[in-house]
């Protein structure tokens, strides 16, 4: 019984019955900085077993938060913004940063762009970050402005 | 029916016309020797290199010996990962029934053979001529493929962590990395775990139960790296240790193939030997065949010593220490001057002490360092509660502010000597012999430890303050040679985190076992359980100063009433000082019926090398009316 109810949420996960277009109301990345991580139990006896969720996943979730998949290279970009937002966010503050290096490397920037990239967010911070009540799809569009008018990084962004 | 045969061809051969035809017949009759099975010549190949014998398929299939020679049975939980009828027990008729699979028609798609089992396929192409295979369109495995692409396979190691029993010994999973660049694109990487497929009804206590005797199935998850680095870095405060294998470019794709094979399979899950640790040891045998990692485990599969055996068999090429949300805020505030700790704070209660005087008076570098710590700290204790405005505000006027100041931010603290890591501690399991002198009595021990550190054990590699001891045995033979148990610790669990002012951590304790306690006149063996909940001080350098609360209930037939509660008290002073370790520790306990006892225990642990060590111990109990000072030296050898 407990199998079947698990295999159930399996079919579930992998599934995208709920694709919606980007900016739909089940899609995109509405989460807000300093979201954090809200309802983490206490750990303690909790649990002996290392435990998958159940929903395992095999590197085939849609991933892309209830949005049809098109394959568009700032899907994958937009999605590191928003999957690490706080990370990201403290990164650009800085200016470099393991988190702001993900975000590049999901927007297929080579190594070599890398530094510049990073330079190009860190100049812009007031701009992607007017408030703290920014949600990571307006930080990534806005994200994705500023490369559009960028010769160096307007190619990674179709 | 040969015999028949060779006479009916030597009567033909006697006739000229027929005499050229005798070979041709014969050799047609030497190539079909037995119908059905040889009439097919791919099994005929198998059958002639007895593959299903061989390693690499029996690793592929993950069969273990059976209790009697020549017998199998495989660990794979889940009819969906066998062809054959009883293939979970038979390899032969597994590879038969493989065998058969792969050639039937292409009209399946996902569902066919050789899209589900693409290992298997790989390896009996390389060992066999298969001839023209039909051409399903595994468009689920390229799908997989097109994601999971991977150079490099790397060990990770999340480390310790004591406040969950599936956590204090640690947690293996692998890393699949596309390219070799760091610094960030890992976090896009896929990470490989096998965990238990756990029911969110049950809870507490019944998942320890169900996790502990194989009640719940495991199986493999592939997600992305960076959901495991929040999981353990932010989550779970758990520093990470990354170990590069060198596995090339065909054996990680084995390890993917295999990888997909298991997709949704179940296994068996045991917490104690066939875990998580176990089965990434079983996929790297996949990826390198002739590999035998496995075997070092038969009863218990501590990560610890998986990554060890992982080291031995050569596999491995560096290591490199992702700190976890707490390691890295440690550094920021130990990069501040003590006088300053107050400020981090202020400045995180009220963000806008950046503007006063006595911050902007700071010069640049410090001032930067300070708003970086108090950002940190405030964003550390942020992890858990839901999001609040009010905070909020405070991290993003601090974020603005480091902004401002990010031009004079120090470039981040050195990573920690790679000597400490967690891979070059002692061993998990220890022999101790040693010699005892109590009261009046001389006796021996030998004792056993299945895991893993005590307090003052050997210290490199493992975290401060922390115990964590499974299934210690000492037995001991007194001077007349009669053998009897010193003490037996089923469980003794000991986590003395320090409190300051950033941190503040329970400290507790859990302890059940048989261990020797005088109660009217007599020493007897008594059962225990007992815990305890307090606070742990820093003191200089490593040293540490405990206080725990503790409760125990005792069985004891020396007592009228053999179950007894009892409530008390410990404290203690651990101490480590190059070589020496030392543990001084204090107990006080008032049983319901009355009966006190008094402990003072000294533990003195001098290191002799990695794997040894001299341990001197002195105890003092008073059981009343009963004193009894006991002196006591072992050897610890740990492997």
């Amino acid at each position: 019984m407990k199998n079947l109810l698990i295999g159930a949420a399996l079919l579930a996960a992998s599934s995208i019955a709920f694709a919606d277009a980007p900016g739909g109301p089940n899609c995109g990345w509405g989460n807000m900085l300093f979201e954090g991580q809200s309802g983490i139990g206490p750990h303690f006896l909790a649990t002996t077993t290392n435990g998958t969720s159940g929903n395992a996943t095999f590197g085939m979730t849609s991933g892309t938060n209830g949005c049809s998949v098109d394959g568009k290279l700032t899907y994958g970009g937009k999605k590191m913004v928003s999957a690490l937002f706080d990370e990201f966010s403290a990164d650009v503050a800085a200016g470099d940063g393991q988190a702001l290096n993900a975000v590049a490397v999901a927007y297929g920037v080579p190594k070599e762009d890398r530094a510049a990239f990073a330079s190009l967010a860190h100049r812009n911070f007031s701009v992607l970050f007017p408030s703290e009540n920014v949600t990571a799809d307006d930080v990534a569009s806005k994200l994705e402005t500023l490369m559009k008018s960028d010769a160096q990084f307007a190619k990674y962004v179709s | 029916m040969p015999g028949l045969v060779v006479s009916s061809a030597i009567h033909l051969a006697s006739m000229p016309v027929l005499r050229s035809l005798v070979p041709i017949l014969v050799a047609v009759w030497l190539l079909f020797p037995a119908p059905g099975r040889a009439l097919d010549p791919v099994q005929a190949q198998a059958d002639a290199k007895s593959l299903w014998q061989r390693a690499e398929w029996l690793k592929l299939l993950h069969y273990k010996p059976g209790l009697r020679p020549g017998h199998w049975h495989s660990q794979a939980d889940d009819p969906a990962f066998f062809l054959a009828a009883g293939g979970a027990d038979d390899p032969r008729a597994e590879l038969d029934a493989t065998l058969a699979a792969l050639r039937v028609p292409a009209d399946s798609g996902d569902a066919h053979a050789q899209c589900r089992f693409v290992a298997r396929l790989t390896w009996l192409r390389s060992e066999l001529d298969l001839g023209d295979l039909p051409q399903p369109d595994c468009a689920a495995y390229r799908e997989f493929r097109s994601k999971v692409q991977a150079r490099q396979a790397v060990l990770i190691f999340p480390s310790y962590y004591l406040n969950s029993p599936s956590s204090m010994f640690g947690h293996t999973l692998l890393r699949l990395d596309a390219g070799d660049d760091a610094d960030g694109a890992e976090y896009l990487s896929f990470a490989v775990n096998f965990g238990a497929v756990v029911d969110a009804r049950d809870n507490g206590l019944f998942y320890a139960f169900k996790g502990l005797t194989g009640g719940y199935p495991g199986q493999f998850e592939v997600d992305q790296y960076y959901k495991k680095i929040r999981e353990y870095n932010r989550d779970e405060n758990r520093d990470i240790w990354e170990y590069p294998l060198n596995l090339d470019a065909d054996e990680t794709e084995r390890l993917i193939q295999h990888l997909w094979e298991l997709r949704n399979i179940r296994f068996a899950y045991y917490f104690f030997d066939e875990n998580c640790s176990y089965r990434i040891l079983e996929l790297l045998e996949v990826a390198r065949p002739g590999l035998d990692l496995t075997s070092g485990f038969p009863l218990t599969a501590i990560p610890i010593d998986t990554v060890r055996a992982v080291q031995n068999a050569g596999l491995m090429r560096g290591k490199t220490f992702r700190p976890s949300q707490g390691t890295v805020l440690r550094q920021r505030l130990d990069a501040l001057p003590d006088d300053l700790h107050e400020a981090v704070v202020t400045l995180a209660q009220h963000a806008e002490a950046i503007d006063s005087v006595a911050v902007q008076a700071l010069p640049p570098a410090t001032r930067a360092r300070l708003i970086d710590a108090a950002y940190k700290y405030l964003r550390f204790r942020q992890t858990g509660p839901a999001r609040d405005p009010a905070v909020a505000e405070r991290s993003f006027r601090l974020l603005q502010a480091l902004k401002a100041e990010a031009g004079a931010l120090p470039t981040p603290a050195p990573q920690p000597d790679p000597a400490s890591a967690p891979d070059a501690s002692h061993g998990s399991r220890r022999l101790a012999v040693g010699g005892w002198h109590e009261n009046d009595r001389d006796y021996l021990t030998l004792g056993l430890r299945l895991s893993l550190h005590s307090l003052e054990e050997n210290r490199n590699g493992f975290p401060r303050g922390a115990q964590i001891n499974l299934g210690n045995l000492d037995v001991r033979i007194s001077d007349r040679g009669r053998p009897d148990i010193q003490r037996f610790d089923v469980i003794d669990i000991l986590s003395l985190s320090p409190r300051d002012r950033f941190f503040k951590p329970l400290s507790w304790s859990v302890m059940t076992g048989v261990e020797r306690q005088w109660t009217e006149g007599r020493e007897r063996r008594v059962v225990h359980v007992n815990g305890g909940a307090g606070m742990t001080q820093a003191l200089w350098g490593d040293a540490r100063l405990y206080g725990l609360a503790t409760g125990r209930l005792e069985y004891n037939t020396g007592f009228r009433d053999p179950v007894q509660p009892a409530l008390g008290v410990r404290a203690g002073l651990l101490v480590g000082h190059g070589a020496l370790t030392l543990n001084a520790d204090l107990g006080a306990e008032q049983f319901a019926n009355g009966d006190t006892r008094l402990r003072a225990a000294l533990r003195q642990n001098l290191q002799l090398s990695r794997q040894q060590a001299l341990h001197l111990e002195l105890l003092w109990r008073d059981q009343q009316p009963r004193e009894e000072f006991a002196i006591g030296l072992r050897y610890l050898h740990y492997y």
